[in-house]
């Protein structure tokens, strides 16, 4: 088996601070970076090379921890330390500051949109979702929120160790499950293609798969169970994982600053999945790896980001 | 002074400073490589205790014993004993030990601080906020915790 | 008569109605001028004393009071009667007047001639008619200065008027707000309490009337013309209020009071007048006020954050215990001094036996301070604490915990001797003279290192205690000292052993001789071999280090002249079988060996004993071997003597030079005239082991050349070069002439600098005159063709002869010198010479270790180089411009070696005008130029010219960039020179900050640790640039948040 991971390009994205997150736009033709600069900057593709074509600055007063495009590629939401999330409306080449929402009373450190494009989620230290409404659910900060690939359900991830599933009911949004086996502060999380499957990356340097099944009645809410753990392969806390819709893949980052990607088994059984380390750098980046995003149209196209303020993009190469 | 800002822990004991280290002839080698070594970090941690107008090595709350460093390995961790079990300044002291070696080690360094197991009531906790890197950033965004933990790095110039 | 009568009317006349100021300077005039008279002058305001308008008398009264002020000298007994009579009079007048005729009572009250009885019925006036405290600040001012004028001047008298002058004071001051007013009454309120007047039934009064400005609460206003400070009044009022024991009963209770505020200043004041208070007491006096005070003593010590205040709190215990000490002499009551001291230790004691020793220091601190107070104390206490404490000590099994008991021992032990009275007197830890041996001697056999360093400390207290140490406890101590010395790794405790030993030796020699010294001898004369197979203990310390601790031990103990005669033959010994190759000692130990011979001379007392031991023993059996080595060559074995090293002969040169600078002038000036013998004449009669050659010529070139005799003329140096300037030098000009020639014509370079060194020490001591013109004209002349004809071969002799003779002259101030430095100047541009000049003159402005220094006597004038500088700084700056491009870095090396030395304020002043030249020298490619410059930036750039802000942008680049210098010591000074920067403006530094951080991560991540270190403070210090916090006081309560998220 030939199976590797190639470099294609390293950019210094964020000199002298550190790249937080990294966000493909749905045609997978930008990538937007942000990071402890205050500043958010837009990447494309010239020929060979990426440049940057636009840098988002004085939206934020603080570190922009994470970025998000809208599910029609016209919006950009950025989450702030300085307690706001920006909506930001591409117009022609550039981008413009729509709305400020204001509303969070701590640092808010995840944004993230409805597949509908109609609902956008964002979260502050204390489990708060804005917008629409506002669920409590997590006793400590809420690290990653991630929608459904096609329903209107939340998961969310916290340094309580845990995860939250929440659905909307009259109105309300409300947890309807709680996924307890993380041992340490849940950093990352990613849907299957389907969305039956989910993936969770923790500070207790494992990484676990969870399956919602039907409730034995048949009625009422489903459950979720951890179908399998990934442990042994990362030296210190997996800060994020990535699900490609496209090819399966799993790619993790990690603050032993490797990237890794992971392969399952096919002919496993679907309820113990078997998943197989294809591919990893050791020293993908000069420090931790905070960041993984699988490009959404190209398969096997792997952008990184990294405290050392770089971002890279590999070449995720499948069997011959 | 208010009752309220009475200090916590009045009366710490004091232990004698360790001394300078001795300069060694490897060190005096221009060609020779001197790998950072426990001493070294122990000698960096010399922070200024948030409470008291001592050096933080003064109070043993950092001990050489309980600093490790790999330099091949680019991995330091430390740990640290508050004065007393429930001194709530002891997310704070975490925390200038640890931007202190931010601010100190080459960007390779993987840094853990810790207290020292055992000797604080609320140790899992303040362990857990120190290690998350998220929240020591923000922290450090916030301007009025920056000038308590810049305050106990400050170094003192008698 | 009647003429002067119209002149005075008219005077008067101008003054009241027209309202002429200037008049009455005039008038007062004509009464000093005998002119009219006073009484003349009374008469003629008549008029306007009886007007019936206040204004127009109060004029009239001025008038009068401003002459009087004047001339209050020239009055008669029987004016000034008439003139009280009439200004107590007055006083009952209508308010406008009061002003004028108080400041005429105050004229009156400095008249030598005031009748008895006057001042009295004065003051009954004044504090019958005047209510002080209604009138305008000076007048109340003029009040208080009549009464100090009188209480100067007429104290009986005062006295005589009983309690009612302490009650009209009183009431004069009570109110007064004014803090100049205050100084006077507080000045007042002393006199009255030093001088004994009769406070009768208003002591609480006046009391009550000063002591109400306790504690002192006043800020001065800024640009206070008046200058009074806070402090002034604190001194002020103390010495009122701790004035007299009268006041104790009222005293004491407001100052337990005010302790309890939360106000520092008004802690530590009251502690410290508590000081001054008790020192005036009686133990009767504070009796009842004993607990209360206890308590907030202890409450202070035991809670206080301030250094100041404890300090203050533990004075104020010492000086309560000390009263009460005193007291207990004459008193046949009740033992007030136990009842107080068993109050401390009830409260104290249990805290040195607590299992946690968290409150061990303050109590101790307590303890202590009552401990110190008298000896009497020091008995009650030892006998209650050191059983505990020694019973502690062996109950507890952690390290740290016995270092603390053991250290509060020590504490205990040096209190006991502040208070001891008398040195005959028997040391109060008798009783525990066994227990605290014991201690001590289990403390030094532990391996905790700091245990060790505090016993040893312990142990010389113990030893300083008069009687205490037996003869068997010291040879036990000798033992312990001994095996720490030959086993201990840890250099912090071979250290403290050392200086421990030092001490002992001092007060028990006859056991350092008998015990000590054989024994060291012993273990240094062994061969490692023997060891290896008898000694596991010692295996893991090297026989080399063995001998080094042993070797700066003999150097400690030697300070008794007994000690001295035992050790140094131990240490010649070293060198003698050193050079015989019997015993095998290193080279570095012998120089070890002579650095302690050396350090004896420096420390020994200068007396005829250790002098002869010196110059008679010491120097001709140094000299001997030093000789036998030299003639011996590199001998027929091949082995060489360790005593014709360079090093091991300059460390012989300290040990000459040492004892014929400080050591007996008269034996020294004996010790020359052999020395000079030796190397003119060949002899060798003084010598000890005489068995040398009889034609020994050691400053003549001999045909084959001998380097290793040749180099002997160091030794001369240091036999001559050392001596006081009033002893002389025998056959001078035959010594010169041969040095000269030595140092012109000789291949060997320690021989030819040395000899040229040897020339220089010499003529910087001849006396001032034609001989000595002569003498340097000569040999300029000789030296400067040698450097002109650029073919010769001995140019590099020359310009070293060239440069010692141009700095024994520069020091001295001869005019003569300025040939030599010129010349020094013209060779910076020479093709081979060029980079020694340079480095010349930093030879010219730095210190020599064995020759032209002070220690040497040489005629040194404090301000040479300031001087040199500012002759030659220009003639540097033009030669800099003038030079061809490669010559350049000459200029800048020159420059930077001499900027360097000079004095920091010199530099600041001069440097504006060379910023330039420095700036440019730091880009120059030779790192000892970038060195030297950085090295002389660096202290500058801690309070940095105007000029230097101006170049800011410059400097950091030049300074970034030598950061990744491949040279260590480069990249060092220049991460030095960026940490001094980061304490400069903010706002002019601040621009830089983010280019500074980045480049110094890179060095954090350096090979060499010295590097990294300067890295990570420097680096420390920028972060906090701009930062919040950074600067800035450090306050508490910001420390409530913390990474909690809300």
């Amino acid at each position: 088996m030939k199976q590797a991971l190639t470099l294609l390009h390293r950019l210094s994205a964020h000199p002298d601070s550190r790249c937080w997150y990294v966000s493909w736009n749905p045609s997978g033709t930008l990538l937007a970076s942000c990071g402890g600069d205050k500043a958010i900057r837009i990447w494309g593709r010239e020929g060979d090379s990426w440049i940057c074509k636009t840098v988002l600055q004085d939206g934020h007063q603080r570190t922009v921890r994470k970025v998000a495009w809208s599910p029609c590629g016209n919006y950009l939401a950025s989450a702030s330390f300085d307690a706001t999330t920006c909506i930001w409306k591409k117009k022609d080449n550039d981008f413009e500051s729509l709305t400020v929402l204001e509303g969070h009373e701590n640092e808010v450190k995840c944004v993230a949109w409805a597949p509908s494009g109609n609902l956008l989620a964002t979260l502050d230290e204390e489990d708060e979702y804005e917008c629409v409404t506002v669920v409590n659910s997590h006793t400590q900060d809420v690290k990653h929120v991630v929608w459904h690939p096609t329903e209107e359900l939340l998961a969310s991830a916290s340094y309580d160790n845990n995860i939250c599933i929440y659905r909307e009911e009259d109105d309300d949004w409300e947890c309807r499950a709680t996924l307890q086996g993380h041992t340490a502060t849940v950093w990352g999380l990613a849907f299957d293609r389907t969305g039956q499957r989910l993936a969770s990356s923790s500070d207790d340097r494992t990484v676990k798969i969870w399956k919602e099944f039907p409730n034995e009645a048949g009625q009422g809410d489903s459950s979720w169970k951890c179908i399998c753990t990934l442990s042994g392969y990362h030296g210190r806390t997996v800060y994020d994982i990535a699900w490609c819709r496209l090819t399966g893949a799993l790619a993790t980052a990690s603050g032993d600053d490797a990237v890794r990607v992971f392969k399952e088994d096919e002919s496993a059984d679907p309820d113990q999945p078997v998943f197989s380390l294809a591919a990893q750098v050791t020293k993908a980046h000069d420090q931790d790896v905070n960041c993984v995003a699988w490009n959404p149209k190209e398969a096997g196209l792997l952008a990184t980001c990294s405290d050392d303020g770089d971002f890279a993009i590999w070449r995720f190469q499948e069997e011959e | 002074m208010s009752a309220g800002s009475r200090l916590e822990n009045a009366n710490p004991t004091i232990f004698q400073r360790s001394g300078e280290r001795l300069l060694t002839a490897t060190e005096e080698d221009e060609d020779a490589h001197d790998p950072i070594d426990d001493r070294e970090i122990f000698d960096i941690l010399s922070i200024n205790d948030p409470e008291h107008p001592l050096s933080l090595e003064d109070l043993n709350v950092v001990e050489q014993v309980r600093v490790k460093v790999d330099d091949a390995e680019s991995s330091v961790g430390v740990e640290f004993t508050p004065t007393i079990p429930h001194c709530s300044m002891a997310t704070l002291i975490g925390l200038s030990i640890k931007v202190k070696l931010l601010r100190s080690l080459p960007d390779r360094f993987k840094i853990d601080v810790q207290i020292t197991p055992g000797s604080h009531a609320s140790e899992e906790a303040v362990n857990k906020q120190l290690a998350d890197k998220e929240r020591v950033a923000a922290a450090l965004e916030n301007s009025s915790l920056l000038e308590v933990v810049n305050q106990c790095l400050t170094s003192r110039s008698i | 008569m009647a003429a002067d009568s119209s002149l005075l009317l008219s005077l008067v006349e101008e003054y009241v109605s027209g309202l002429q100021d200037s008049k009455a300077k005039d008038t007062a005039t004509g009464v000093k001028d005998g002119e009219f008279t006073v009484l003349q002058l009374v008469e003629a305001l008549g008029l306007s004393l009886t007007s019936s308008q206040p204004h127009t008398r109060a004029r009239g009264v001025q008038l009068l009071s401003e002459v009087l002020h004047e001339c209050y000298g020239n009055l008669t007994e029987r004016e000034v009667e008439v003139l009280i009579a009439f200004y107590e009079n007055r006083l009952k007048d209508h308010y406008v007047i009061t002003p004028s005729v108080l400041q005429g009572l105050r004229a009156l009250t400095k008249c030598a001639a005031l009748p008895p009885g006057s001042a009295v019925s004065m003051l009954r006036s004044l504090f019958q008619d005047v209510h002080v405290q209604s009138l305008m600040l000076a007048e109340r001012s003029c009040v208080y200065s009549m009464l100090i004028n009188l209480m100067e001047t007429r104290e009986a008298e005062l006295k005589g008027l009983g309690a009612d002058f302490v009650f009209g004071f009183v009431q004069s001051m009570d109110g007064e707000r004014d803090p100049r007013n205050l100084l006077l009454a507080f000045q007042i309120a002393k006199s009255i309490i030093h001088r004994g007047y009769d406070l009768g039934k208003f002591t609480e009064e006046l009391f009550e009337v000063t002591s109400c400005y306790f504690p002192i609460d006043f800020t001065p206003p800024s640009n206070d013309p008046h200058g009074i400070t806070k402090e002034d009044l604190i001194e002020a009022l103390r010495a009122v209020l701790s004035g007299t024991p009268k006041f104790a009963e009222f005293v004491l209770p407001l100052i337990i009071e005010k302790l309890d505020s939360d106000v520092q200043s008004a802690k530590l004041d009251s502690l410290q007048t508590l000081t001054s208070c008790v020192s005036q007491y009686e133990h009767k006096d504070l009796a009842e006020f004993l607990e209360g005070l206890w308590t907030s003593l202890r409450r202070e010590v035991f809670q206080t954050s301030s250094e100041r205040i404890e300090c203050a709190g533990l004075a104020a215990l010492t000086a309560l215990t000390s009263c009460l000490s005193r007291s207990v002499l004459n008193s046949d009551s009740e033992d007030s001094l136990s009842t107080f001291l068993d109050l401390v230790l009830t409260d104290c004691k249990h805290h040195l036996c607590e299992p946690d020793l968290k409150l061990v220091w303050p109590s101790a601190k307590l303890l202590q301070a009552a401990c110190s107070a008298s000896s009497r104390a020091s008995h009650i206490i030892t006998a209650a604490v050191m059983p505990a404490l020694v019973e502690q000590y062996s109950s507890r099994t952690q390290c740290s915990h016995r270092r603390t008991l053991l250290e509060v021992v020590l504490r205990f032990i040096q209190s006991v001797t502040s208070s001891q009275s008398s040195e005959n007197e028997e040391s109060m830890f008798l009783a525990f003279r066994q227990s605290l041996c014991d201690m001590v001697f289990s403390a030094l056999s532990e391996t905790n290192s700091s245990l060790q360093i505090t016993a040893t400390t312990t142990l010389t207290s113990l030893a300083q205690q008069t009687g205490l140490l037996l003869d068997a406890d010291i040879e036990l101590a000798v033992d312990h000292l001994t095996r720490l010395l030959l086993t201990e790794e840890d250099e912090k405790v071979s250290v403290a052993v050392v200086s421990c030993a030092g001490a002992l030796a001092e007060l028990h020699p006859t056991i350092f001789i008998s015990k000590f010294i054989p024994r060291l001898k012993k273990e240094m004369f062994s061969e490692p071999m023997d060891q290896d197979n008898n000694r596991e203990a010692s295996e893991k310390h090297s026989h080399h280090a063995v001998r080094q601790q042993c070797l700066s031990a003999l150097a400690a103990v030697s300070i008794r002249p007994s000690v001295v005669q035992e050790s140094t033959p131990v240490l010649l010994e070293v060198l003698s079988s050193a050079h015989a190759g019997s015993v095998g000692f290193s080279v570095e130990e012998v120089v070890l060996a002579c650095r302690s011979l050396q350090k004896i001379a420096e420390q020994v007392q200068d007396t005829e004993e250790t002098g002869r031991c010196f110059h008679e023993l010491i120097i001709p059996r140094l000299l001997s071997l030093a000789l036998q080595a030299a003639l011996q060559g590199e001998g027929s074995s091949g082995r060489r003597s360790p005593l014709v090293e360079e090093v091991v002969l300059s460390a012989v040169v300290s040990v000459i030079g040492t004892s014929c600078s400080r050591l007996q002038p008269k034996l020294a000036e004996q010790t020359a005239a052999r020395a000079v013998s030796l190397f003119l004449d060949g002899d060798v009669s003084f010598l000890p082991d005489n068995s040398f050659p009889s034609h020994i010529q050691l400053l003549k070139q001999p045909q084959r050349e001998s380097w290793s005799q040749l180099q002997m003329v160091c030794l001369l140096m240091g036999c001559v070069c050392s001596l006081p300037r009033s002893v002389a030098v025998p056959q001078i000009e035959q010594l010169l002439s041969q040095l000269e020639e030595m140092s012109c014509t000789c291949t060997h370079p320690l021989s030819y600098t040395s000899a040229a060194k040897c020339f220089a020490g010499l003529v910087n001591k001849q006396s001032q005159g034609d001989s000595l013109d002569s003498l340097i004209q000569r040999t300029m002349k000789r030296v400067c063709g040698e450097l002109d004809s650029t073919s010769s071969p001995t140019r590099s002799q020359a310009f070293t002869l060239m440069i010692w003779v141009a700095k024994g002259l520069l020091l001295r101030y001869h005019p003569l010198s300025t040939a030599l430095t010129d010349k020094l100047f013209s060779l910076l541009d020479d093709a081979d010479l060029g980079s020694m000049a340079a480095e010349g003159f930093s030879l010219l402005m730095s210190d020599s270790a064995d020759v032209l220094n002070r220690g040497c006597h040489a005629d040194l004038r404090i301000m040479y180089r300031q001087r040199f500088f500012s002759e030659n700084s220009a003639k540097l700056v033009q030669g800099f411009n003038a030079a061809p491009q490669e010559k350049k870095s000459n200029y800048l090396k020159a420059l930077s070696n001499i900027v360097n030395k000079l004095p920091k304020q010199v530099q600041i002043t001069e440097l504006p005008a060379l910023l330039n030249l420095l700036l440019e020298a730091l880009s120059c490619p030779d790192q000892g130029v970038q060195l030297s410059t950085l090295s002389c930036l660096e202290p500058v750039l801690i309070d940095p010219p105007p000029a230097l802000i101006q170049q800011l942008e410059a400097l950091f680049s030049r300074l970034l960039a030598l950061v990744s210098s491949p040279t260590m010591s480069v990249k060092i000074t220049s991460l030095r020179c960026i940490h001094a920067l980061s304490r400069l403006p903010t706002h002019e530094i601040f621009p830089f900050r983010a280019r500074v951080l980045k480049a110094l991560a890179r060095p954090l991540d350096d090979k060499k640790r010295r590097v990294r270190s300067e890295a990570v403070l420097a680096r420390g210090e920028w972060y906090l640039v701009g930062s919040p916090g950074g600067s800035c006081l450090y306050s508490h309560e910001r420390t409530n948040e913390n990474l909690e998220q809300h």
